[in-house]
C-alpha cells in the first residue's frame, strides 16, 4: 500500500527539523524500527525510524531541506497488514487526517545535482559539534569540504561569515519554552524521601568487585529499574496526559536526562525498563550515553519516554526539584548518595543517603499516591538483589 | 610501546568516548571530571576502551590512574612493562 512518511514530533518542543541524509534508497527493503533518515534538530541529528515493513518507493524531500513536523518526507509502500500498526507507544502520534496542508512549495524537490552519491558532509566529529554549537548549517560545509573532510577551521571560518545563529541558543530557547509551557499548563506538586540507599551501594560494590569495567554496573542503574518498576506497579505515573485526559502506558519507557557538554539536556528512553534486567539496563543506558555524546539519537528514543528520571549523581547535590517534560505526567529527581546521620531503631548511624524528589500532575494523582510512589522506589532499593 | 605512542593512542581514545571534545585542548594533567564534565560513565566508557585497547584488565581499584591523561599514560605504560616481564 502506497503512504507517506512524515517527519514525526520528537517531543511536545519540536517544530521542524533539517534533513541530512537518506539512509533508504528508492527500491531498498525497509523493516518496522529500522533507520530511513536523519535529521538534525536542536537536540543533535537523530534517526527517524520506520513504523512499518514495506519498500522505500520515492524522496519527496532532498537533504539539506528543514521540513515542518508532520510534512512528507518519502513515499512507502508498506506490507498489506503492515500497516496500521500501533505508533511506538506514548508518541505523539500524529494522525494523518490531521496533517496540516502541504503548501505548495512542499511539492517533490528535482534532484539535488550529485544525489545518489552520499550527501552526508564528511566532518570529524569536533568539527561536526562545533559546528552544532556555531549553527553553521551542515550543508554549507559540504562546499567547504570540495570533496574532502572537514575539520574545525573550516566550520569556525564559515561560521565567521554566516550570520549568526547559535544552536546552543536554539537549544537553550527549546528548553525554555518546553519548560514554561510545563509550568503554565501542568498544576505540579512535589515531594521528597530521603532513601538509606546503603544496600544498594553495598551490593553495586560487591557485584563491580567481581568483574573487570567491561560489565560494571553503575548504580544509577538500579535507580532506574526501581523507578521503572515502582511506575509500572503504582498508576497514574507513567504515560502522557493528552486532549484533556491522561492515557497510561502499560510499558515503562524511562527517559532519562543526560546532559550535553557546553550546554542543554536531553531525555532520551529506556524503553521497556521495568522488564530488562540490570546488566541489559546498564548496556542499553551506556549505548544511550554514547549516541548522545556522538551527537546521534534514535526517533524512537525520543517520542517514546513515559516517565523521566533526572540525575545529579556527580553534581554535589542533595536535592533537585524537577519540572515535568510535557506531555509526560511525572518526573523523578534523584541527588547525590552522600553519607549521612541516620536513625534507625533508635540508635544514630552513618549511612549513604540517596534524597528522591517526585514532582507530578494534580490532574492526574494526588499527594497520598505520590508518597507511595516514593515509598515503593525506597523499598525496591531497599532490596537490591531482586532488582 | 613507548610514551608517544601511548599518549597518541590514548588521545584517541579519548575523543572516542567523548566525540565532542578537541583533543588539542586536552590538559594532560587536569583531571576528565573537572575539564570536560566527565561524568561516571564517562570514566567507565574510557576504563572499557582502554582496556580493550591495550588488553589489559582493568578493576574498580584502577580507576583512579585514569583520572587525567598523564596518570593514564604512566598506568598503561607500567601495565605493558610488567606483563612483558611476568
Amino acid at each position: 500500500m502506497d503512504t507517506e512518511f512524515v517527519l514525526p514530533s520528537l517531543g511536545a518542543d519540536m517544530e521542524g527539523a533539517t534533513l541530512t541524509q537518506w539512509l533508504k534508497q528508492p527500491g531498498d527493503r525497509v523493516r518496522r524500527g529500522e533507520p530511513l533518515a536523519t535529521v538534525e534538530t536542536t537536540k543533535g541529528l537523530i534517526d527517524i525510524e520506520s513504523y512499518d515493513d514495506g519498500q522505500m518507493l520515492e524522496h519527496l524531500v532532498p537533504p539539506g531541506t528543514h521540513v515542518p513536523v508532520g510534512r512528507p518526507l518519502a513515499r512507502l509502500d508498506v506490507d498489506p497488514g503492515a500497516h496500521a500498526a500501533p505508533a511506538p507507544p506514548g508518541a505523539p502520534g500524529i494522525a494523518p487526517g490531521a496533517l496540516p496542508p502541504a503548501p505548495a512549495a512542499s511539492a517533490p524537490v528535482a534532484p539535488a545535482p550529485g544525489e545518489g552519491r552520499s550527501s552526508r558532509t564528511r566532518m570529524s566529529p569536533a568539527a561536526r559539534r562545533r559546528a552544532h554549537e556555531l549553527g553553521v548549517p551542515l550543508e554549507s560545509l559540504e562546499h567547504a569540504a570540495a570533496g574532502g573532510i572537514v575539520h574545525i577551521a573550516e566550520v569556525e571560518k564559515l561560521a565567521a561569515r554566516a550570520p549568526a545563529g547559535d544552536a546552543r541558543t536554539a537549544m537553550r530557547a527549546t528548553i525554555g519554552a518546553t519548560m514554561a509551557r510545563s509550568k503554565r499548563e501542568i498544576p505540579h506538586y512535589y515531594l521528597g524521601h530521603r532513601v538509606d540507599f546503603t544496600p544498594a551501594r553495598e551490593w553495586v560494590s560487591r557485584y563491580n568487585a567481581e568483574r573487570t569495567v567491561k560489565d560494571q554496573l553503575l548504580e544509577g542503574v538500579l535507580i532506574v529499574k526501581a523507578v521503572a518498576l515502582a511506575a509500572a506497579r503504582l498508576e497514574g505515573f507513567n504515560g502522557t496526559f493528552q486532549d484533556g485526559q491522561f492515557h497510561p502506558s502499560a510499558a515503562v519507557h524511562l527517559g532519562t536526562a543526560i546532559a550535553i557538554r557546553g550546554g542543554g539536556l536531553v531525555a532520551p528512553a529506556l524503553l521497556d525498563a521495568h522488564q530488562k534486567d540490570l546488566p541489559t539496563l546498564m548496556r542499553e543506558f551506556s549505548a544511550l550515553v554514547a549516541r548522545v555524546r556522538a551527537g546521534h539519537l534514535r526517533s524512537g528514543e525520543f517520542s517514546a519516554a513515559t516517565l523521566t528520571l533526572t540525575s545529579l549523581g556527580t553534581e554535589g547535590v542533595d536535592i533537585l526539584y524537577p519540572i515535568i517534560n510535557p506531555p509526560q505526567v511525572a518526573i523523578v529527581g534523584a541527588g547525590e548518595v552522600r553519607d549521612h546521620p541516620w536513625v534507625e531503631n533508635g540508635q544514630l548511624t552513618v549511612r549513604a543517603v540517596l534524597t528522591l524528589t517526585l514532582a507530578a500532575d494534580h490532574r492526574v494523582t494526588d499527594g497520598r499516591s505520590g508518597a507511595r510512589f516514593l515509598r515503593a522506589v525506597a523499598d525496591l532499593l531497599a532490596h537490591p538483589q531482586s532488582l | 610501546m613507548d610514551r608517544n605512542e601511548i599518549h597518541t593512542r590514548l588521545l584517541a581514545l579519548l575523543t572516542g568516548v567523548a566525540p565532542d571534545i578537541d583533543p588539542a585542548s586536552v590538559d594532560p594533567a587536569r583531571n576528565l571530571r573537572d575539564q570536560f564534565d566527565f561524568d561516571s560513565m564517562d570514566a567507565l566508557h574510557f576504563a572499557v576502551a582502554v582496556s580493550e585497547a591495550f588488553g589489559i584488565e582493568i578493576t574498580e581499584t584502577d580507576a583512579a590512574a585514569l583520572a587525567n591523561l598523564a596518570s593514564a599514560e604512566q598506568f598503561v605504560q607500567r601495565r605493558l612493562t610488567g606483563a612483558q616481564r611476568a
